[in-house]
């Protein structure tokens, strides 16, 4: 089947976000990885403070891209030019002014893949807070208890808290990387398909995992798994081919469309 | 035929054909190291002592060592066989040689007499005889006499006290000595740089002679304790007699170490020879190198192994993390490993000429001139010793530790590093605590192939700092304990030196072969030490089974 995506996006989609406070902004965003070749085109959104949103869309179309441009990751890849505005509570987080360091502590990050550290659990936690430059060994102890709490896997590994996170099992060791982000104390927290390689009953530990933190912390997670973003996302976003098409109430997006694109993704006619 | 067409065609002709080859090295290697082994260990076995009979009449007390046929000429030409066997006669300062071939033919009696004294002597190597008597105590003592052999024993501890009390004496004379020289040392200084101020070479001139005053009587003191040592160690000699019937007169004093090889039963024999093993480890060496142990050179092989490890790792891991974390990959990164690449290909003696060159002449003498100028025109850094030497091994394994490190940084997972970005480490928070860490069984395979590598280097030490003696260890107990300027001896040189260079080549051969034992032990024992550590350490990092 083939589609014809300049013709649907000419026309904007609204989005009612009236009762929400924003914390993430993007305006204008073009990405591109190799000169001439846009990745992201003309990107626009607004993220609500304490609420789960969820990109979904066709693998390759640029979800990851655009988390990754949240905490800056993308910096690194050599050639590659983001053009546009994205603001964290009001600030431009590309600005010269902006310290790295301070927007990845604010901004955590949960990868596709799990990946603790070849060390012992309690290390792995306690990472992000030594390299922030916490040394004492108590407020350290505190801040890996509450977030091996907040990440439902303290019951589980409170005795062996020095036994090698590599030991863990898949599930536990992707819980391991979310408290390992929540020992930050960030504001939002990125996750990229977190679930993806997980087996069903890890995917609904991880499930229940967001939806106990959605109370606290601004959610972002990625997923090809649209009834995944049903379960848990209060908004989600729907992209394709490195343009947003449309961006609603979960409820909405779900039930109601505006773009015929999206009906025809969240029916299950491509994708 | 065609049974041998499809023995080839089902290649099973290779499997033999590889199989060949492994068989084939590892029998080289087996047969290498069992030779060495052999030769190593054998040369301090204790063998028995025979006197031989000659058909002339001629009385050879030797340790006999092998048999070999030869082809001879008889005078009218046709060639005929004839076996001969290896003596050793020692007494190299009266038949000149240590060896001697004889006609087996020509034997008319071989027996092992009890009485047959092997002595280890501090110079001129073993003397083999027969003791007549023992002069001690203004006494003679005849073998004959009751408790002989424990007289001797006394006689023989007598004759080492006394050397040694004269030696600390000795020392004690250039200890009180010291300032004296000094203050002539300095006066000729003055004389040469400063010989306008007369006044200050008048004071220090009276000053030496008042010095001289004081002491003189000291020194008269310890001259004449030391006289009266020597003439004591004088009266302390033993008559023997060897093979041929020449009496000879023997210091005790100049004797080492004795046994009688024929009287000993096997426990006796094992315990001189562990004895033997342990004094090789632990002692240093005598007549030039060819007799007493080699403990300077394991020392100063380990401490060079070690210096260079410590140089050539920071070098080497900063390196290749700039080559792979900082460096814009592109030409210039692939040019740079392409040429670290080449740069271990480079023959070892370059390197040493490197050495000589920038370490030594231009370093050291930039050292010399702006810290040690006082002692100019002796040079301190300006000439060989260890550091350069070091320095110069670590220059040569520097391209190995730069590929090492690099494979091992390449293969730590990239998820770990950008986890490691994502929770706000900067990029050096991260080498430190994710990189470094999980390359380090990567850089311990470079130190071990460094330590294979340089342990065994010999060229470039040559011309770097190896000597074939030296007076001191580059590390002891005088300020400031580690001296770096010092030459050393090492192990590879050492078996060089005793082998090739040394005027008794054949009595050192056993030499050559336990020194080059103990080498490949050393090397063996370094490397294994980090192949543990590596091992240890790829567990503790090992990655994620998920
Ligand atoms: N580091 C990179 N360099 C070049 N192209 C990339 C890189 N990462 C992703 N891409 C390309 O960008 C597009 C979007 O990728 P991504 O954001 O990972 O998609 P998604 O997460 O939606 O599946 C893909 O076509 C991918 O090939
Ligand atoms: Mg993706």
């Amino acid at each position: 089947m083939k589609i014809n995506v300049q013709n649907s996006i000419s026309a904007s989609f609204t989005t009612d976000l009236s009762k929400e406070k924003i914390i993430l902004e993007t305006k204008n965003v073009d990405l591109c990885y190799v000169p001439q070749v846009r990745t992201l085109t003309n990107v626009s959104i607004q993220i609500p403070e304490k609420k789960v949103t969820a990109f979904i869309g066709p693998s390759g179309c640029g979800k990851s891209t655009l988390l990754r441009c949240f905490n800056r990751m993308n910096d690194l890849i050599p050639g590659i030019s983001i053009k546009g505005l994205i603001t964290i509570d009001g600030i431009d987080i590309y600005s010269p002014e902006t310290k790295l360091e301070e927007l990845r502590k604010k901004v955590g990050m949960v990868f596709q893949k799990s990946n603790p550290f070849p060390m012992g659990i309690w290390e792995n936690v306690a990472f992000g807070p030594k390299v922030n430059g916490i040394r004492e060994k108590a407020e350290l102890d505190e801040m890996v208890e509450s977030a091996l709490i907040q990440a439902d896997l303290w019951k589980e590994v409170k005795d062996r808290l020095n036994n090698s996170a590599l030991d863990l099992s898949g599930g536990q060791q992707q819980r391991l990387c979310i408290a390992r982000a929540l020992a930050n104390k960030p504001e939002i927290i990125l996750m990229d398909e977190p679930a993806s390689a997980l087996d069903p009953i890890s995917t609904n530990k991880i499930e229940e995992t967001i939806d106990e933190l959605r109370e606290n912390y601004t959610i972002i997670i990625v997923t090809h798994n649209m009834q995944q973003a049903a379960r848990v996302s209060d908004y989600t976003a729907f992209m394709m081919i490195g343009e947003m098409i449309e961006f609603n109430a979960t409820s909405k997006l779900f039930t109601n469309p505006e773009k015929k694109l999206t009906e025809d993704y969240i029916t299950g006619r491509f994708g | 035929m065609n049974k041998i067409i499809t023995f080839w065609k089902k290649g099973d002709s290779y499997i033999l054909l590889t199989a060949g080859g492994l068989l084939f090295s590892l029998a080289m290697v087996i047969f290498m190291i069992s030779i060495i082994l052999i030769k190593g260990f054998g040369s301090f076995y204790v063998s028995d002592v025979a006197e031989i009979k000659m058909k002339d009449n001629t009385i050879y007390l030797a340790e006999i060592l092998e048999k070999e046929e030869v082809v001879l000429q008889s005078e009218s030409g046709k060639s005929y066989k004839q076996e001969q066997t290896n003596i050793k006669i020692a007494n190299r300062d009266i038949f000149d040689q240590d060896f001697k071939w004889i006609n087996s033919q020509e034997i008319s009696k071989i027996e092992y007499p009890q009485n047959v004294t092997v002595f280890e002597r501090w110079e001129y190597g073993n003397l083999i005889a027969y003791v007549r008597n023992l002069n001690y105590n203004g006494k003679v003592y005849l073998t004959s006499d009751k408790d002989f052999w424990d007289t001797f024993s006394r006689a023989f501890e007598k004759s080492e006290e006394n050397k040694s009390e004269k030696e600390n004496l000795e020392e004690e004379l250039n200890d009180v000595l010291s300032p004296v020289s000094e203050i002539q040392r300095e006066i000729a200084l003055m004389e040469i740089n400063f010989s306008w101020k007369t006044k200050e070479i008048e004071k220090l001139k009276q000053e030496e002679g008042t010095l001289q005053a004081e002491i003189n009587f000291q020194i008269e003191q310890l001259n004449k304790k030391i006289e009266q040592k020597v003439i004591e160690n004088s009266e302390i000699y033993a008559i023997v007699q060897s093979g041929d019937g020449t009496e000879i007169t023997l210091e005790l004093e100049k004797v080492y170490r004795f046994c009688r090889p024929n009287d000993m039963n096997f426990i006796a024999k094992s315990g001189l020879y562990l004895t033997k093993i342990w004094e090789y480890l632990v002692e240093d060496p005598r007549e030039s190198n060819t007799e007493g142990g080699v403990f300077p050179a394991i020392f100063g092989t380990v401490m060079m192994v070690i210096l260079m490890s410590i140089a050539v790792v920071p070098f080497g891991v900063l390196a290749a993390l700039y080559l792979n974390e900082y460096a814009k990959q592109g030409f210039v990164t692939r040019l740079i490993r392409l040429a670290i690449a080449n740069l271990a290909g480079v023959p070892s003696i370059v390197y040493g000429i490197f050495g000589l060159g920038f370490f030594i002449y231009f370093l050291g003498g930039t050292i010399d001139q702006l810290l040690f100028s006082s002692k100019l025109p002796e040079p301190t850094f300006g000439t060989g010793g260890i550091l350069w030497a070091s320095l110069t091994l670590a220059l040569l394994t520097l391209p190995v530790v730069v590929v090492a490190t690099e494979e091992g940084i390449l293969a730590v997972p990239k998820a770990n590093k950008d986890g490691a970005l994502a929770l706000g480490a900067t990029k050096w928070q991260m080498i430190r605590k994710i990189v470094l860490p999980n390359a380090m069984p990567g850089i311990l395979t470079g130190v071990i192939l460094a330590i294979s590598r340089g342990a065994g280097e010999v060229a470039p030490l040559m011309i770097t700092g190896v000597v074939k003696l030296a007076p001191t260890l580059p590390f002891d107990t005088s300020f400031p304990f580690l001296h770096l300027d010092r030459k050393f001896m090492h192990l590879g040189f050492h078996i060089y030196d005793v082998g090739f260079q040394s005027p008794n080549v054949e009595a050192s051969l056993p030499m050559v072969y336990t020194t080059a034992l103990l080498l490949i032990f050393i090397v063996i024992t370094l490397n294994l030490s980090a192949i543990f550590l590596r091992n240890y350490l790829r567990k503790k990092f090992k990655t994620s089974a998920f």
